[in-house]
């Protein structure tokens, strides 16, 4: 790969970095909002169903009662009315006009007809001038002319009359029920009153829930009985009553408060008009109280939604951050196997220049060399030499050895690098092997005070890899690690081995108590040609070559590091060689059989 | 005393011309060619004891000189001398039996000291094939015919 498309990677990696944070934010948001739409959805659904379907079957049940409960006022409300008509028409056939016109008479009727309830407040006997031959009751009526009031017209016509409530002369409100006998030529009237207490309760006590109550309105929408809560008996409704129908129809009505300040109340109501007299019953109550029940569901309904909500929420949270910890572990080792990517490409690109130019660097150098030979030979036959010349010339020559042989190491450093040496795989006992490697260092280190301490697991495997190989890579580890010591007086090379069960390999620790690397040059270390050594004394390959070596033998190197305190290098080898390396061997035993 | 006779062989004209200087004033009897054909060419029409062959030439690369040279069937023993990276060419043409190898650049003594080995070697083999052949004629006089009647140069 060319280095420049390495350098894009490395900026487009870069660039990454930035954006992972809003990335992982976006995606949480997202996540969070995929499992809250895709489950509350449903759940929405599915109480929207059932609460629709609960509602209108609420509704239908709240209806059916209200109607019963009407059916069932009327039919007391009309039983009473006909039994007081029927007791007022059978005491009218029964006697006549000579036994009820005798006061005394007329009250023991009058006692009889009160016997079971106090329904009647009075009874009169009316001739047909209008004008009373007795009466009974609290009020002096004796002397009333009713030849001009409207029941009196009507009863005339109608044989049995019930009138609407009215005021009368006794200015109370009060209804009266007629019948009108023919008696050998002669028409009477048999008039009474009903007990208006007695009535009213029938209706007024009637009860339905607390917003509830049941009323009586005549044909023009006037109040027979008082309303529970707003208005009074002989007052017009605030609304109209329509037509007169028959069964029992349901109307939404609005009522106002008493004074008008409250706000308005929607109500349900069940009408129904009585056959005689045409009165409207009517049953109302709030209808926020009549689907108490409907709105008692909807309630518990919105908590339960509410509630799966959040416990959703709270779900989706948790698991899209246990995703999101999930996604950033995998990209962190994607990125880390990127950069190795991006490191071995690197290498090995620059690997394939290194080669070239160190064969096109030794080839001058050569001539150099031999160049220089030659003036050293010519020189060595030449007697008459000046002596400072000669001086002058020795330093010349021997400094042109001496960069010649620097620039030696650094184009074989560079084809060493380049990887091209064979590998050779053997059994390696790698505790053995770092003994070995330690001894040999050891002698080295010890003059400059650095003490080697070893920490090696003694049931480590004997791992098939390739020991000349290997031994570069130590070397060039415990020679930087020796030379991080520059300027402390002690130190120690600490060198730990242990097994790796779980990735079927064997780790290698190299520790030391140098000066560290800087984080700025962590990430360049492996760089060829990067080094922190002074100009001269490294060629910057030391570590590039181990990392080339480390992943030809299948493993993989990192470093951790901390500036005064020392550097760590984690070396791992796998059990198994990889499969290019052990091909590469059969390839090569196949080619020298030839 | 004369020293062994060269081939150098490289396709860098300055550094055969440098080292046949030197190595003639060690008293060594040089010549330079600069390709795998003169190569070629040169050693079917004179005896060399060693030749010091570069392997990336322009033409008839390092290696397929080897192998023709080889072809040849001569005594004379062939030393790599190369500044090409490739250690597994170096190591496969000993495989193809060059004497040994060494990577530029390279101190004059060292050569000289791989040279004075090859030719020892070359000088070692020829004695051997001469004692044998001795030893064919003494114990088989009849096949002493067929064993100097054939030109070694084409076996």
């Amino acid at each position: 790969m060319p280095e420049h498309a390495a350098l894009k990677n490395e900026s487009v990696l870069k660039d990454g970095h930035l954006h992972k944070k809003t990335y992982y934010a976006r995606l949480f948001r997202r996540f969070v909002l995929l499992t809250m739409v895709s489950s509350l959805v449903p759940l929405l659904l599915v109480g929207w169903g059932i609460n629709i379907h609960y509602t209108r079957f609420a509704k239908t049940r709240m209806i059916n009662s209200l109607e019963n409960q009407l059916a069932n006022h009327r039919k007391i409300v009309e039983l009473f009315l006909l039994q007081r008509t029927s007791k007022l028409n059978l005491i009218a056939l029964t006697h006549s006009l000579e036994s009820l016109s005798d006061m005394s008479n007329l009250n023991t009727v009058f006692e009889v007809l009160n016997q079971e309830d106090e329904s009647f407040t009075d009874l009169g006997v009316i001739g047909a001038d209008g004008r009373h031959r007795a009466y009974i009751g609290p009020y002096n009526l004796m002397d009333k002319n009713y030849a001009d009031t409207f029941w009196f017209k009507k009863v005339m016509k109608n044989s049995i009359f019930i009138s609407d409530m009215f005021m009368g002369f006794r200015k109370v409100p009060h209804f009266i029920i007629a019948v009108i006998r023919q008696e050998r030529g002669a028409t009477w009237i048999l008039r009474a009153t009903i007990n208006p207490e007695v009535f009213r309760s029938l209706v007024e006590d009637v009860q339905v829930g607390k917003s509830g109550e049941a009323l009586l309105l005549n044909r023009q929408g006037i109040y027979q009985t008082s309303p529970r809560f707003s208005g009074k008996i002989m007052e017009r409704a605030p609304f109209s009553v329509g037509d007169v129908h028959s069964g029992v129809e349901i109307q939404m009505l609005k009522s106002h408060g008493d004074n008008g300040e409250e706000p308005s109340v929607r109500q349900i109501a069940a009408l129904t008009w009585l056959k005689e007299p045409r009165w409207l019953l009517m049953i109302k109550q709030d209808y926020s109280e009549a689907l108490g029940d409907v709105n008692h569901a909807n309630y518990v309904t919105l908590i339960f939604l509410h509630l799966s909500a959040l416990i959703i929420l709270a779900v989706a949270v948790l698991v899209t951050r246990h995703m999101i910890t999930v996604i950033k572990k995998r990209d962190k080792e994607m990125d880390q196997l990127d950069n190795q990517l991006i490191q071995a490409s690197k290498l090995a690109s620059i690997g394939e220049l290194s080669a070239g130019v160190a064969h096109e660097i030794n080839n001058p150098l050569a001539i150099i060399l031999t160049e220089r030979q030659i003036l050293l030979d010519v020189a060595g036959q030449t007697q008459t030499m000046d002596n400072d010349f000669k001086e002058q010339f020795d330093a010349s020559m021997k400094q042109i050895d001496m960069q010649i042989h620097r620039c030696k190491r650094i184009t074989h450093n560079l084809l060493r690098f380049s990887r091209r040496t064979q590998s050779v795989i053997e059994g390696v006992d790698l505790n053995e092997f770092i003994r070995e490697v330690v001894d040999l260092m050891e002698r080295e280190a010890g003059t400059i005070g650095i003490k080697f301490r070893t920490d090696l697991d003694q049931n480590l495997p004997e791992i098939p890899t390739d020991p000349s190989q290997l031994q570069q890579v130590f070397l060039n580890l415990i020679t930087n690690a020796i030379d991080s010591h520059d300027g402390k007086p002690y130190g120690s090379i600490h060198i730990t081995t242990a097994g790796d069960d779980r990735k079927q390999g064997v780790r290698i620790i190299i520790a030391d108590t140098g000066s560290g690397i800087r984080p700025e040059n962590l990430e360049k270390i492996f760089d060829p040609f990067f080094t922190t050594k002074a100009v001269g004394k490294g060629t910057g390959l030391g570590l590039s070559i181990c990392y080339s070596i480390i992943q030809r033998l299948g493993g993989a190197v990192t470093v951790t590091s901390e500036p005064g305190v020392g550097t760590e290098f984690t070396l791992f080898l796998p059990l198994q060689p990889p499969h290019e390396l052990e091909e590469s061997i059969i390839k090569k035993e196949g080619s020298s059989s030839d | 005393m004369i020293g062994a006779k060269i081939l150098l062989v490289d396709d860098e004209v300055v550094f055969t011309g440098n080292m046949a200087k030197l190595l003639t004033n060690r008293d060594y009897r040089v010549t330079a060619v600069n390709s795998g054909d003169a190569a070629i060419k040169a050693l079917e029409e004179e005896n060399f004891d060693v030749v010091v062959l570069d392997l990336k030439m322009p033409g008839m690369d390092g290696i397929t000189t080897l192998e023709e040279i080889k072809q040849l069937g001569l005594f004379t023993e062939t030393l790599i001398l190369t500044g090409h990276g490739a250690i597994d060419t170096a190591l496969e043409a000993i495989k193809l039996g060059a004497y040994d190898y060494l990577t530029k650049p390279c101190e004059i003594d060292e050569l000289v000291e791989k040279i004075e080995g090859a030719w020892s070697k070359k000088d070692d083999r020829e004695k051997e094939d001469i004692q044998e052949k001795i030893h064919k004629v003494v114990e088989s006089p009849r096949s002493a015919f067929n064993v100097f009647s054939k030109d070694k140069r084409k076996k």
